[in-house]
C-alpha cells in the first residue's frame, strides 16, 4: 500500500461536495423523489457499516451491539426531541455521545478479563440490545411501550425540503464516518488496532496500549453509530422498541463489512452499496423471504470461501471485475425490466462481484536472501 | 545501561509453581543464558519479566523503579524487548508491516510512513529486505524467527529476551543464528537468552543461570556451572532419563 | 406473601427450561469451541416440529421427543462434520451460525407465519395441569422440564466423568492433537458431542412449544438468557449450568414480582455483568467438565 493520507479523505471530501448538489440534479430534472430516498438510505448503511468496521473490522473484536448504538441514537431523538423538545442539532451529537457512553461500559467491563474476551464481548454485545428493550419497555420516560411518534420533530429549512434534508443529513454523517475510518486506518491507532486483531498479546509486548486503543476505537464506533441513528430518526415516522432493538442492523452490517472487506475502508463502504442496492431490488420484486435467506448464505458464503472480501479482490482483479461489470449492464438491458436506475445499478454491481468472484490469478515468491552484515549502529544512523 | 534486578517471583498456574520464589539480576553488557530442564521455568520467567504475564509476587525493578506492576507495553518502553518460542508474527500483515508495528510506539513514535522506512532498514540487518511486502506465509520457520528478531530491535531495547531462538533449526541456520545474536550482542543490547541446546549456551553466555522447577539452583561462569553437580543431576540427569 | 413464593417457585421452576436450553451450548462452546447460534435455531424449531405434530396429526407433545431428538441430533452431527471440514474457528463458527441461525428464522416465518402459534387445550392437555404443593401451582410441563433438565445434567455429569466417550471429551478439550495421540478420533468423538448438544435443544424445544406461544423472533430473545447461564455456570459444566439456570431463574421470577415482566431481563443482565467483573470463570469454572 502506497503511504499516501491524505488522498482518500481528500477524495471523500470531494465526492461529498458534489453529491451536495445531486438533490438539485433530481429537482431539475424532475427524477422521483425515491432517488433521493434510496441514496439517503446508502448513506445511512455506509455510516453503519464503516463504524461497525472501525472497531470489529480492524481490531477483531466481533460486535453485534451496533443495534443497540443505533438504537440509543434513535431514543436520544425521539426522547429529547419529541417528549423534551430540546433543539435537533445539538441532540444528534448526544446521540452519539450516549451511544459512546453504552460501548465504553461494555469496554470497562469486558475488556478487564484475561481470557474469552474476544467471546465474551461478541455475546455481551448481543444481550445489550435486548437489555436495552427492556429498560426502554419499563420506563415510561423513554418510550413505556407505546412508541414515540416523529412525524411532528421541526427540521431546519437550510437543507432544502424534507427529503433533501434527509439526503443531506445522511451525506453528513457518511463522510464524517468514511473520513474518521481512513484517517484511522493510515494513523497509529489504526495499525494498533491491526497488530490487536492478529495477536493482541504480541501487539501489548510490542508498546501498543492494547486496552487504550479498544476503548478509543470502540467509542468512535459506537458514536457514529448513536449520532447515525438519531440522524436516521428523522426518515422514521414512529420508533418503536421492536423496530429499534433488533437483529436487523447488526446483521446488516456485518454481512456488508464482511462482504466488502473488513482490512479496507472501502470495504463496508462497497457492501453498504451491493447489499441495499439488492436488497430493495429483491423486496421491490416481492421476494423479502427469500433476501433474508440469501443474507444467510452470503454471510456463510463470505465467511468459507472469500476471506479477504469484495473490494481487495476486485482490486486485485480489475479486469474480471469490470468485465463482470460489462457483461451485467448487458445483461440489464436484455433480460430487463429497466424500470429504475436502481436497477441497472443493481445488474452492474451484481455483475461486477459475480466477475470479481471467478479464481484466477496467481502471486509470485521471492528470492531468500541472505543476512546482511552491516551492524545495528548503522541501521539506527541510517 | 540497563540494570534489572527481580526478587521472589512466584507464578502458578493452578497447582504448578512454574516460578517458586526467583531472584536474580541482569547485569549490562552481559550474555545471560537461562537453562533447565523442560518445565523448569525459564520461559515463564521472561513471560514474566517482559510483562506477558503477572507475576503472583515478587518484584522486578528496571534502574531502580518498580516496574513490577506496569503494562506490558510501557515495559518495552523502558527497554526490555523479547522473542516468542514459537514465532508469533501479525498474520494479516506483510514482512515490513510487522516490523513497522513496535517502531510506531514506545518512548520514540513514529508515522506510520516513517514507521515502514525505519523498518525497511531492519529487515536488511537481519537479510529479510527482499520479503519487505510478503505475506509472512511466504516465510519458513529460519525466517520468521528472524522477523521476530527485527521486530524486537526495531523497538530499541536495552535488554533484549531471546526465548529458544534456535529451537527447531537445522545445524547451518543454528550457526547463522549464533552469529546474528553475537552481531546483535556486539552493538551493545544486553542479552538473556533460553536456550536448550547446552553446548550453544555456554560458548555464547557470559553468564549462566540455571532454573530447575521453578528455583534457581545454579548462578556463575558457564564452564564452572554445568560441572556443579546439582546441575548434572537436575538437567542433565533429567534429559538423559527423557532422551 | 403467596404472590411472592408463587412467583419465585415458577421462576425456578423455568430453571428447567433454561438449563436444557443452555446444556448443549455450554457443551458445545467449553468443549467443541463452536459458539453455535444455530443452536437456538434448533430449538426453535424443534417446537414448531412439537405444534405441527400435535396441531396436524394429534400427536401428544410428549412423543414429539421420539422425533425431534433424532432430526436435531443428526442435524448437530452434519453441521459438526462440516464445521470440522472446514477447519472453522471460534469466531468463524459464531459468523457462520449466525448466518444459519438467519436462514433458520426466515425459514420459520415463511413456513408457520410471524403469528403465534400456541397448541390449543385437546392437543397439549399438560399446559393447564398443575401439581398443588399446599397453595402453590407447579404447571406440568414446567416441573417436567424441571425434572428432565436434572436428569439430563447429573446423566451427561455421569456420562463424562465415568465413561470412555467422556474421557475422550475431555481429552479432546484440553488438546485435539494429544486426544489424537491417545487414540481418539477427535472428528468422531466432536460429531457425537455436537449431536448431544443438538439433542438437548431438541428436547427443550419441545417443553417450550407446551409452555408457550412460539412465534419466529422467540430465539432472538433466548440469547441473553442463555448466555447468561452459560457463562454464569461455566463453560463446559453440567452442574454449573443447572445451579446458574435456577439461580437466573429465581433471579427472573423476583424481578418480575418486583417489576413486572420487562425487568426479568435487565435483573438477569446485572448477574451477567456482576458474573463477569467478580468471577469470569464461572461458579464452576472451566476445569470441572
Amino acid at each position: 500500500m502506497r503511504q499516501r493520507p491524505w488522498l482518500g479523505p481528500a477524495v471523500t471530501l470531494v465526492v461529498a461536495v458534489a453529491l451536495w448538489f445531486y438533490p438539485n440534479l433530481v429537482d431539475a430534472a424532475g427524477w422521483p423523489i425515491f432517488y433521493l430516498l434510496f441514496a439517503y438510505t446508502v448513506f445511512f448503511w455506509v455510516t453503519q457499516a464503516s463504524s461497525w468496521n472501525l472497531f470489529t473490522g480492524f481490531s477483531g473484536y466481533f460486535s453485534f451491539g451496533q443495534g443497540a448504538f443505533y438504537g440509543v441514537g434513535v431514543y436520544a431523538l425521539g426522547v429529547l426531541v419529541v417528549k423534551r423538545g430540546w433543539p435537533l442539532l445539538p441532540t444528534f451529537v448526544v446521540g452519539g455521545l450516549l451511544a459512546s457512553v453504552l460501548g465504553l461500559f461494555i469496554g470497562l467491563v469486558v475488556f478487564r478479563l484475561r481470557r474469552l474476551r474476544g467471546e465474551i464481548f461478541a455475546l455481551m454485545t448481543l444481550a445489550v440490545a435486548f437489555v436495552l428493550g427492556a429498560v426502554a419497555r419499563i420506563s415510561p420516560t423513554i418510550d413505556g411501550g407505546q412508541g414515540i411518534p416523529l412525524s411532528s420533530v421541526p427540521t431546519p429549512d437550510a437543507l432544502g425540503t424534507h427529503p433533501q434534508m434527509i439526503f443531506r443529513l445522511g451525506l453528513i454523517t457518511a463522510v464524517l464516518a468514511v473520513v474518521v475510518v481512513q484517517v484511522v486506518q493510515n494513523s497509529r491507532l489504526g495499525w494498533g488496532l491491526f497488530s490487536i486483531r492478529d495477536d493482541e498479546d504480541v501487539a501489548e509486548t510490542l508498546g501498543v496500549p492494547t486496552f487504550r486503543f479498544k476503548m478509543i476505537a470502540l467509542g468512535l464506533t459506537s458514536f457514529l453509530a448513536g449520532l447515525s441513528g438519531a440522524v436516521h430518526a428523522l426518515q422514521v415516522s414512529y420508533v418503536t422498541i421492536e423496530e429499534v432493538f433488533n437483529i436487523r442492523v447488526p446483521l446488516m452490517v456485518i454481512l456488508m463489512s464482511i462482504l466488502g472487506g473488513t482490512r479496507h475502508w472501502m470495504g463496508p463502504v462497497l457492501g453498504a452499496l451491493v447489499v441495499h442496492t439488492m436488497s430493495d431490488r429483491l423486496n421491490r420484486a416481492g421476494l423479502e423471504a427469500v433476501s433474508d435467506i440469501i443474507v444467510g448464505a452470503l454471510l456463510i458464503l463470505m465467511i468459507v470461501a472469500i476471506k479477504e472480501g469484495l473490494y481487495l479482490r476486485m482490486r486485485e482483479r480489475p479486469l474480471v471485475t469490470a468485465i463482470g461489470a460489462a457483461v451485467g449492464v448487458a445483461a440489464g438491458f436484455v433480460l430487463g425490466p429497466l424500470d429504475s436506475a436502481v436497477t441497472h445499478l443493481a445488474y452492474t454491481l451484481l455483475g461486477a462481484v459475480l466477475g470479481a468472484m471467478v479464481p484466477v490469478g496467481r502471486r509470485r515468491r521471492p528470492q531468500s536472501g541472505a543476512p546482511a552484515t552491516q551492524t545495528i549502529e548503522e541501521v539506527v544512523g541510517g | 545501561m540497563a540494570d534489572l534486578r527481580f526478587e521472589d517471583l512466584v507464578k502458578h498456574f493452578g497447582g504448578v509453581h512454574a516460578l517458586d520464589g526467583v531472584s536474580g539480576h541482569v547485569d549490562d553488557g552481559e550474555i545471560l543464558g537461562l537453562v533447565g530442564p523442560n518445565g523448569s521455568g525459564k520461559s515463564t520467567l521472561i513471560n514474566v519479566l517482559s510483562g506477558h504475564y503477572e507475576a503472583d509476587s515478587g518484584r522486578v525493578v528496571l534502574d531502580g523503579e518498580d516496574i513490577t506492576d506496569r503494562p506490558a507495553h510501557r515495559i518495552i518502553e523502558m527497554g526490555l524487548a523479547r522473542t516468542y518460542q514459537i514465532p508469533r508474527p501479525f498474520s494479516t500483515m506483510t514482512a515490513l508491516e510487522n516490523v513497522s508495528v513496535p517502531l510506531m510506539f514506545g518512548a520514540e513514535p513514529k508515522s506510520p510512513g516513517e514507521a515502514r522506512e525505519a523498518a525497511r532498514e531492519w529487515l536488511e540487518f537481519v537479510g529479510l529486505e527482499a520479503y519487505a511486502d510478503e505475506p509472512i506465509t511466504s516465510l519458513n520457520l529460519h525466517q520468521l524467527k528472524y522477523l521476530e528478531l527485527a521486530r524486537a530491535l526495531a523497538a530499541r531495547p536495552r535488554i533484549l529476551f531471546l526465548d529458544e531462538v534456535l529451537s527447531g533449526l537445522n545445524p547451518a541456520e543454528v550457526n547463522e543464528s549464533i552469529e546474528m545474536v553475537r552481531r546483535i550482542h556486539d552493538s551493545g543490547i544486553t542479552i538473556v537468552i533460553v536456550e536448550h541446546l547446552v553446548r550453544v549456551v555456554t560458548s555464547l553466555a557470559t553468564r549462566i543461570m540455571v532454573l530447575d522447577r521453578g528455583k534457581v539452583i545454579a548462578d556463575g561462569d558457564p564452564g564452572e556451572v554445568m560441572r556443579l553437580p546439582e546441575v548434572v543431576t537436575a538437567y542433565l540427569g533429567k534429559r538423559a532419563q527423557s532422551a | 406473601m403467596s404472590l411472592w413464593t408463587q412467583s419465585i417457585v415458577s421462576g425456578l421452576l423455568s430453571g428447567g427450561i433454561y438449563a436444557m436450553m443452555s446444556l448443549g451450548m455450554s457443551l458445545s462452546w467449553g468443549v467443541l469451541k463452536i459458539i453455535n447460534l444455530a443452536h437456538f435455531s434448533f430449538i426453535l424449531l424443534s417446537g414448531y416440529f412439537t405444534y405441527q405434530l400435535a396441531f396436524s396429526y394429534g400427536w401428544d407433545p410428549f412423543a414429539a421427543i421420539l422425533v425431534c431428538v433424532p432430526v436435531f441430533a443428526l442435524a448437530g452431527m452434519a453441521l459438526q462434520w462440516a464445521f470440522d471440514k472446514l477447519r472453522v474457528s471460534e469466531f468463524e463458527s459464531l459468523l457462520l451460525t449466525f448466518g444459519l441461525f438467519i436462514i433458520f428464522e426466515s425459514i420459520a416465518s415463511t413456513v408457520w407465519t410471524a403469528d403465534f402459534r400456541r397448541m390449543d387445550t385437546v392437543q397439549n392437555p399438560y399446559q393447564s395441569q398443575s401439581v398443588w404443593l399446599g397453595d402453590i401451582a407447579l404447571p406440568v410441563p414446567q416441573l417436567a422440564a424441571f425434572v428432565v433438565a436434572v436428569i439430563v445434567a447429573f446423566g451427561t455429569r455421569y456420562l463424562m466423568e465415568k465413561t470412555d466417550f467422556g474421557r475422550a471429551v475431555r481429552a479432546l478439550s484440553q488438546d485435539r492433537d494429544v486426544a489424537r495421540a491417545f487414540g481418539i478420533d477427535p472428528h468422531r468423538v466432536a460429531m457425537r458431542l455436537a449431536g448431544l448438544a443438538a439433542a438437548f435443544a431438541a428436547i427443550a424445544g419441545v417443553f417450550i412449544a407446551m409452555s408457550r406461544a412460539l412465534w419466529p423472533g422467540l430465539a432472538v430473545e433466548w440469547f441473553g438468557i442463555v448466555f447468561s447461564v452459560v457463562i454464569l455456570g461455566g463453560l463446559g459444566s453440567t452442574l454449573g449450568t443447572l445451579i446458574a439456570a435456577v439461580i437466573i431463574g429465581f433471579v427472573g421470577g423476583v424481578a418480575t414480582v418486583v417489576g413486572g415482566p420487562p425487568m426479568a431481563p435487565l435483573a438477569i443482565f446485572l448477574v451477567l455483568i456482576a458474573t463477569l467483573l467478580f468471577r469470569p470463570q464461572g461458579i464452576m469454572g472451566r476445569s470441572s467438565i
